[in-house]
Formats: structure tokens, sequence, C-alpha cells
């Protein structure tokens, strides 16, 4: 008697957490309100409802809010035994996050970005191809510390603009661009938020996803420069201009804002490049980083800080822990477990088939909604499947998760942040891209990564 | 006119808002702005007028566009916001004008001199507009004022501060059907010259 009605109540509490996540899901497509409010009140609602009213389970709420895991030393420092929690709201995340937005905030006030990009413009001598092919390698390395969105926001302006004085079409530009900043996040732990969230909730480091996901990342770059030359480069060598005036184009140090903020900014970059890199060896996390980070670069603005922290993107922090409380209601009551059994079935145990599954899904999912919820669901599947099933590597179906998220997004003009700003950018210098456009030369790199990606994967780990 | 007069007209589908705002325009002597300032866009920025024209004062489509932040990939809100830009720069310019629909009410919010009206019409009065202008049986007139109506009340309150129609949103609300245009144009000039103090 008791088992059925503790049978009955998993499955309320199953059904609650499955129809809060889909509503949570369909209101963020629908943009209706905005998405960190839908998230954090379908998280209150997983609290109040599922653990709460089906479940009455005080340490469920107390685990998906996972406070105390912040006053713990392993969540600043782990010594090897030592891990960060692995479970509910993911605060080394939100953390991280936070102190690299401060951090960015900081880089781009001192004008660190736009020099950058016309440093580089000046190097190859404004020429057309070699700016195309130099735009896409930094836009890929750039992305593998900062976050897409920052790296397109200035590098569509900047291709914008230098398009409208070298009177060439940025749009195959910034296509390109978009795409290989998607690929550049995937080769870090930092690069992209399902990066962050897979490492920080799995204990991997910045190294682990270097020599993983970083070398498919790598050779997938290769392919894909060559790719976008043959696409548009034969075009765009056509192009442009003989009589530019070469006068009219702004020099790189005219973007710098302040000389000393400059400096300090791009010391403060290099040394958190430093710390991420090396993160394995030293047992620093990446929660310690991006507050240490953000802390210098406060101390550093001075009377500017206020200003820093005002830009800082609150709503988007706020999304994250709307949404792994929501996540942390389908892992708690057990519907994340039996997604798990199911790909176990089809796959019959079999890791190829598996690792198909897995980055084919996340891809194609990828590719129409937000890959941060989607990724953020996905982990306590594959920690599920890497348990329940025999000779599963949960590092395999990791490295298969963080592309086929952070890829697959590349695919469409809705798939990830970098796709929206950048086509934004050009649409409001007149340079509207539609879906057509967009996809013609996206989708077909997108199924060539998520391929190589497939076929690395099964040779190196299967 | 001396000092700066913005006026911003909202109206429903077959209510002859864009007649009574054009004929508003003509009698103070300033600018109307309607789709036309399409054209001004497309030659700034280089586009397609018929590409501007196909999104023009359209609701953006639920699947198929994306926010992030300040940033959207919605044509249609792109266009909208190109159409806000270019309003808020004519306001800003000091310069005088009408401007039929584009949220203007909302986007030019808090402007000196911004007098905002919605024009109504009775059902029957409206269809019949619709079924002369266009040369339509009835049954095709109420289906076309059903969607165009639709699609402004979609696309006033994704971008404006309160809902299309709502009369707490403008200074004044009439209807044309009990005056026809040419005399609610009276009455609408009347209400302006008196809130600026001209009588």
């Amino acid at each position: 008697m008791n088992k059925m009605k503790g049978d009955y109540e998993t499955m309320v509490a199953q059904v609650l957490a499955a129809v809060i996540f889909v509503a949570m899901f369909l209101l963020i497509v629908t943009e209706k309100i905005e998405r960190h409010i839908v998230t954090l009140v379908c998280g209150l609602l997983t609290m109040v409802l599922v653990f709460g009213v089906a479940m009455q389970s005080m340490s469920a709420v107390l685990e998906t809010l996972n406070l105390r895991s912040i006053f713990t030393v392993g969540f600043w420092y782990t010594s090897g035994s030592e891990g960060e929690s692995t479970a509910g709201i993911n605060w080394a995340t939100i953390i991280f996050i936070l102190g690299m937005m401060v951090m960015v905030e900081g880089m781009a006030k001192a004008g660190f970005f736009r020099w950058l990009c016309m440093r580089l413009a000046k190097m190859v001598n404004y020429k057309p191809v070699p700016l195309f092919i130099t735009f896409m390698v930094m836009s890929a390395v750039l992305a593998m510390f900062i976050d897409s969105i920052t790296v397109i926001l200035f590098l569509a302006a900047v291709t914008v603009e230098l398009a409208k004085l070298l009177k060439f079409n940025p749009v195959p530009m910034i296509l390109s661009e978009i795409f290989c900043a998607n690929l550049g996040g995937s080769a870090t732990m930092c690069g992209d938020p399902p990066n962050i969230i897979i490492g920080t909730s799995l204990e991997y480091s910045f190294a682990d996803f270097l020599t993983n996901t970083g070398v498919i990342a790598g050779i997938s770059l290769i392919l894909v420069v060559i790719y976008f030359y043959f696409v548009f480069g034969r075009k765009m060598a056509s192009q442009g201009a003989q009589d530019i005036d070469f006068s009219a184009i702004p020099e790189p140090k005219d973007a710098i804002t302040n000389k000393k903020d400059f400096i300090i900014s791009s010391i403060i970059f290099g040394c958190a490049v430093v710390m991420l890199v090396t993160h394995a060896q030293t047992g620093l996390t990446v929660a310690f980083i991006g507050t240490v980070v953000a802390v210098i670069t406060l101390l550093a603005a001075g009377k500017s800080a206020l200003d820093l922290l005002k830009k800082v993107d609150y709503k988007t922090l706020l999304f994250f822990v709307g949404l792994f409380a929501v996540v942390g209601g389908l892992e708690q009551t057990g519907i994340l477990e039996k997604i798990a059994a199911l790909i176990g079935d089809i796959s019959g145990g079999n890791l190829k088939l598996m690792v198909a599954i897995i980055i084919w899904l996340s891809a194609i999912a990828s590719a129409f909604v937000d890959n941060i919820p989607f990724a953020a669901t996905m982990i306590p599947v594959i920690k599920s499947l890497a348990v329940t099933q025999a000779g599963v590597d949960l590092e395999t179906l990791a490295w298969a998760l963080s592309m086929g998220t952070d890829i697959g997004g590349s695919a469409t003009p809705i798939g990830a942040s970098a796709n929206v700003v950048g086509t934004s950018v050009a649409a409001k210098n007149g340079h509207i891209i539609g879906w057509g456009e967009y996809c013609k030369s996206a989708a077909p790199a997108t199924i060539i990564v998520v391929t190589i990606s497939m076929i690395i994967i099964f040779i190196r780990y299967c | 006119m001396g000092e700066q007069v913005i006026i911003a007209i909202g109206r429903e589908y077959g209510s002859g808002g864009h007649e009574i705002g054009e004929r508003i325009a003509k009698e103070l002597g300033i600018h109307f702005y309607d789709r036309s300032m399409l054209d001004e866009i497309a030659k700034d920025k280089d586009i397609e007028i018929e590409y501007l024209e196909k999104y023009d004062e359209k609701p953006r489509k639920l699947f198929g566009s994306r926010r992030v932040g300040a940033y959207t990939n919605s044509i249609e809100e792109i266009i909208a916001e190109m159409q806000f830009e270019y309003i808020r720069d004519k306001a800003d310019e000091g310069e005088s004008f009408v401007i039929v629909g584009r949220c203007a009410e909302s986007v030019l919010e808090g402007h000196k001199n911004l007098i905002s009206i919605f024009v109504t019409g009775h059902r029957d009065a409206r269809i019949k507009r619709i079924m002369n202008k266009y040369h339509l049986n009835e049954q095709d007139a109420v289906v076309k004022i059903k969607r165009h109506d639709k699609h402004r009340k979609q696309y006033h309150n994704r971008h404006a501060n309160g809902k299309w129609g709502d009369s707490r949103l403008y200074d004044l609300c009439i209807s044309s059907s009990d005056l026809g245009v040419e005399k609610t144009v009276n009455v609408v000039e009347f209400f302006i010259k008196e809130r600026l103090g001209e009588n």
C-alpha cells in the first residue's frame, strides 16, 4: 500500500516537473516574457509544487538550491580528491560567468577588441581574402576565452565598417565569423556556456577540454576555413574596389580609449588565460578564477567600477539560476534516468550508437532551441548512462554532448546567441540576412563539423 | 506652425485614420509619415524597398527568430526598430509631423507637444469603407479587416508600453463613423489647437 502511494507520488512529481520544464521551454521560445523571469518562476514552481507538494522533500529543495556548496573549500580550491558540487544550481558556472562578464566589460571599455580587429586588418593590408581568413581564425581563437556574443559584437561591427570603406559585401565574412566563434567556443571549458556547465558539473579541467574538444575544434577549424573559402572566398577575391582611400580607415591605436586601462585590461585577460590553462595543476576552480578576475578588474577600474558592474548582464545570470532549479526538478524526480534508460535501450549498449545519438540529438535540438537548457538537462542523462551501461565512459559522452550542443547551434540563425547578435548587427547596417541565406552556408558547415566530431570520437574513444 | 508638434495616430483598419492623418498634416502644413518613410530608410541603408514593405508593421513570427538582449534577428522587429529610430531622429531634430501607426505614441513618449490619437470606427462603417476602397465583397472585407487589426494589435503590443486601442494610452480616442472623415478631421484639429493653446 505504502509502495503504491510512493509510486503515485513519484509519478505526480515527475509529471509536474516535466510539465514545468516544457512550459519553460515554450515560454522562452515565444519571448512573451523575459527569459530570466520565465526560468525563475518555473524554478520556484519546481520548488513549491514538485519538491514541496508532490515529493514533500526538504532535502530535494536544499540539494537543488545547493547554497551550502559555495561555503566549502572544494568550491574554490580542489586538491584532486575534493570535487565541486555536481547537482542542483551550478553556482560555479554562475560565478565564473559573472567574473568573465566584468573582465570583458573592462576590456571593451578600454577599446581592446576594436583595437585587435583593426590591428589585424592593418597587418593584412586590408586585402579582402586575407582579412576574411584572419577574422575567421581570430573569431575562433577569441571565442576560446571570451563569450561568443562579445566576440561577434565587435567583429561584426568592425567587419561592416571595413566593408563600407573597402567596398565589399560584409555578409559572407559575418556568417563565417559567427560559425568560427561557435566552433572556437567548443574548444575550451570557458568558451561556451554548455562547456562551462559540463566542466563544472563533471569536474573536468580546462586542459581536459583543450586536449579533447580542443583537438576536434582545431581540426574542424582548418576544414571550415577551407570550406568557407570555397563558398565565399573566391567571390570575395574579385570584390574590393581599386579606388580605396586608405587614409579614411581608422588607425588601430585610435580604438584605445585609455592607454592605462588598455594595458591593465590586457594584463588581466592574460592572467585569466594563464589561470584557466593551469587550473588543473594549481587546483584553483573556475569559480575562484572568475571571482579573482572580477575583483582585480573592479579594483583597477577605480571610480568606473560601478559603471562596469551596472553593465553586467544580470538577467542572464538569473536565467541560469532558474534554469538549474527546473533541471534540478527533472533530476530529483528521476525523469532524466528514464530518458537515459531509453537511449541505452535504443543503442542496445553500443557505445558508438550512443555517441551518435547524443551528438546528433544535441546538434539538431541546439539548432532550434537554446543549447544551455539542453546541455544542463543532458548532463544527468549522460551521467546515468555511464553508470548504468557497461563499458560506457562518461568522458566520451561528455565530449559528444559538448560538440553536439556547441556546433549544432551554428546551423540556423536562432541556434546560438552569436548568430542572433551577428545577423542583428548586419541587419541594422542594411544587410538583412534571412533564414535561406544563413542556412545555405552554415547548415552544410554544421553537418560537416558534427560528422567530423563524431568520426574523431569514434576513432579516439570507442 | 511655430512650435514643434507631433501627432501620433493609431487606427483600426478601415477607420480612415490614415486619411485623417494625411488631411491634418496638410491643414497644419507639416510633414506626414506613414510607410513612405521606408523609401528614405531603404535609400539610406541601401536595401530594396520591396523587402522592407513586406515586413512593415508586421508582428514577428513566433518561431524562426530570437532575441538576445538588445539584439534580434527578426526581420519584422529590425524594420520596426529602423522606423522607430527614424521617427525619434525626426522628433529630436525638432521637426513637426503627423505619424500614422509605428507605435509612435509609445516610441515618442515624453516628447513635448506629442499628441496621441486613436481613430476607431463602427464595424459596419469600416466594412463598407474597405469594400468600396478595394472593391471587395462583404465577406472578404471582414476577413481583411480582421487580419490587419490582428497584425496591428500584435505589432503594437510587442513594441509599445500599453495595449493597442486602450484609451488610457492616447490623448484622444475618436470614432470616425459618427461624423465622417471630414468632420472628424475638424474635431481632431480643434483638439490639437486647443492643446497647443492656439485657439
